[in-house]
């Protein structure tokens, strides 16, 4: 084979590409915050066992978790509007399709982590005289917190690889702008190629951050780590891919 | 002076004609019995008799179908209403009623992200309104007391059962109950860890608490416990002064279940 590979082209549009970048992120964080919440509500919701809202909130996450995600953000963009009649930026129906969609993996997340707490440890804290307010600020979330970075990271990592469907919709992210300069400039292999890694790169690092918030929220050995040892243990749990 | 001649008439504990049912199961089918000052009852009954949930009931960790808990003559979990009937008391008042009772858990429920000073100090904080240098100090002072000064930066996972137990013993200590509540306190530790707490309980009961304790530990019962009460199929099926209820029990099940547990 006698492939002539020219990266020069790609770095030499690397511009574009870091437009994409800065939209794909853009889109991920929104998509993050805002699926957060819905996550948080959903649970609640839930574990309160508000039946009048509870059934509607178990089909949004049965919806969401048996469709395809390109389904879902497709219908948000076309359908949605026209259905309920209101007029929505391609920007913000987009995020409100990939929150949705996180959302209803987050819910489940924070609701196992909220549901596996020892019912002990809660019955404990009534016993010493504490409301149920500082019940769950004081002994459910700090453990159920740290219990759910894992599963956190993970749908926060796929977020960040779903926004690439955007392109469907002709969004200006990542992977949008990589089919731009191929169209101009014929070269799929080494655009992709470099598309891939910056993805990569994305969710690495946001992996890497999470696994330094696991760290940092660790209960059990609390001495002192020197800040060269703390890295030296985040790269060999990286390589171990599940952070610990 | 007045309130130990007042505390001579009011039990610690007054439980009147208890019930508690989950669902169609009934398991307290009336239990009456007082507890007063000073006294060191101890509950015995086969498993499934209802001890931990009368305990349970006691400080409305379960709230009972029917009957009334009253501590020191003040309703547990209710409140007078204008026309003088009862209704349930809001949640800040059942919270500090539990306050000033203590209690302690066969698994003993140490909260994991918490060292042993920190379980220890966390509800001098967050329910006595404390500030962190004063609960650190009563935090202290209660580790000491069940000598593990030591582990006092140890989490609960590196901590053995009995340590775990002294702990959380600690824990209630620290809020100064009047009545402790003992479930099964050392049913969950390995044999050779029971007698750490058991010489805890009894410091404690020589230092003349109030106390309630569910246990299968027939030679502390009858060394510590002034008084005995079996749990039959959700009565009390005896009650006596320790020394009778070993020497001379009355009832016939009574009898059969003393001879199993010392035939064990
Ligand atoms: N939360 C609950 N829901 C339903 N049933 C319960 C609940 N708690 C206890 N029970 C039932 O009530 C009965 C009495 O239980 P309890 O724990 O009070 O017994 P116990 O005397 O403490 O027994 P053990 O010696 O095994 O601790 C049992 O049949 C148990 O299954
Ligand atoms: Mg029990």
């Amino acid at each position: 084979m006698s492939y002539e590979f020219r990266f020069d082209i790609v770095w030499a549009n690397i511009d574009v590409l870091l437009l994409g970048v800065e939209m794909t992120i853009l889109l991920s964080f929104m998509a993050m915050v805002l699926g957060t919440i819905i996550g948080i509500v959903t649970a609640v919701i839930r574990l309160r066992g508000i039946r009048l809202l509870s059934y509607p909130m178990i089909a949004y996450v049965e919806v969401f978790r048996g469709t395809p995600a390109l389904v879902q953000i497709v219908w948000i963009y076309y359908c949605l509007p026209i259905i309920i009649g209101i007029e929505m930026s391609a920007f913000f129906s987009l995020v409100l399709a990939m929150a949705l969609n996180s959302g209803a993996y987050l819910s489940e997340v924070f609701r196992a982590g909220i549901q596996g707490i020892d019912k002990g440890h809660i019955d404990a804290a009534y016993a010493l005289g504490f409301r149920s307010g500082q019940v769950t600020r004081r002994i459910i979330l700090p453990q159920a917190a740290y219990r759910m970075i894992p599963a956190v990271g993970n749908v926060f990592i796929t977020s960040i690889k779903l926004s690439s469907l955007c392109s469907v919709l002709g969004m200006a992210e990542l992977m949008y702008q990589g089919q731009l300069v191929i169209a101009n400039y014929f070269r799929p292999i080494e655009v992709f190629t470099v598309v891939a890694g910056i993805y990569l790169v994305m969710t690495y690092s946001t992996s890497l951050f999470l696994i330094f918030l696991e760290r940092r929220l660790a209960w059990k050995k609390r001495e002192k780590v020197p800040l060269r040892e703390q890295f030296k243990l985040i790269w060999a749990s990286l390589f171990r891919l599940s952070p610990g | 002076m007045t309130t130990a001649i007042q505390s001579e008439r009011t039990p610690a504990i007054g439980i009147v004609d208890l019930h508690k049912s989950f669902g169609k199961l009934e398991v307290l089918k009336g239990i009456t019995c007082d507890i007063w000052p000073g006294d060191v009852v101890c509950m015995i009954g086969s498993s499934g008799s209802g001890k931990s949930t009368l305990l349970r009931c006691i400080n409305y960790l379960e709230p009972p179908t029917a009957g009334q808990v009253y501590v020191h003559g003040t309703p547990m979990g209710r409140v007078k209403a204008g026309d003088g009937t009862l209704r349930d008391a809001d949640q800040g008042t059942l919270a500090k009623q539990r306050m000033r009772i203590g209690f302690v858990f066969q698994h003993f429920n140490l909260w994991p992200h918490k060292t042993a000073l920190g379980n220890v100090a966390e509800a001098l904080v967050v329910v006595k309104g404390m500030r962190r240098d004063e609960a650190t100090e009563r935090g202290t002072e209660a580790l000491r007391r069940v000598d593990l000064l030591d582990k006092q930066d140890d989490y609960p996972s590196t901590l053995s059962g009995g340590q775990q137990q002294r702990v959380a013993i600690a824990r209630m200590l620290a809020m100064e109950p009047d009545v402790l509540l003992f479930d099964e306190p050392t049913s969950a530790l390995d044999p050779e860890l029971v007698g750490e707490v058991i010489d805890v309980m009894q410091g404690l009961a020589a230092e003349g608490n109030t106390m309630v304790v569910a246990t299968h530990e027939l030679g502390f019962a009858r060394e510590t416990a002034n008084r005995m009460v079996f749990l039959d199929d959700g009565v009390i099926a005896e009650e006596a002064p320790t020394e009778t209820f070993f020497e001379s029990p009355r009832q016939e099940r009574t009898q059969s279940f003393l001879k199993r547990m010392l035939k064990l």
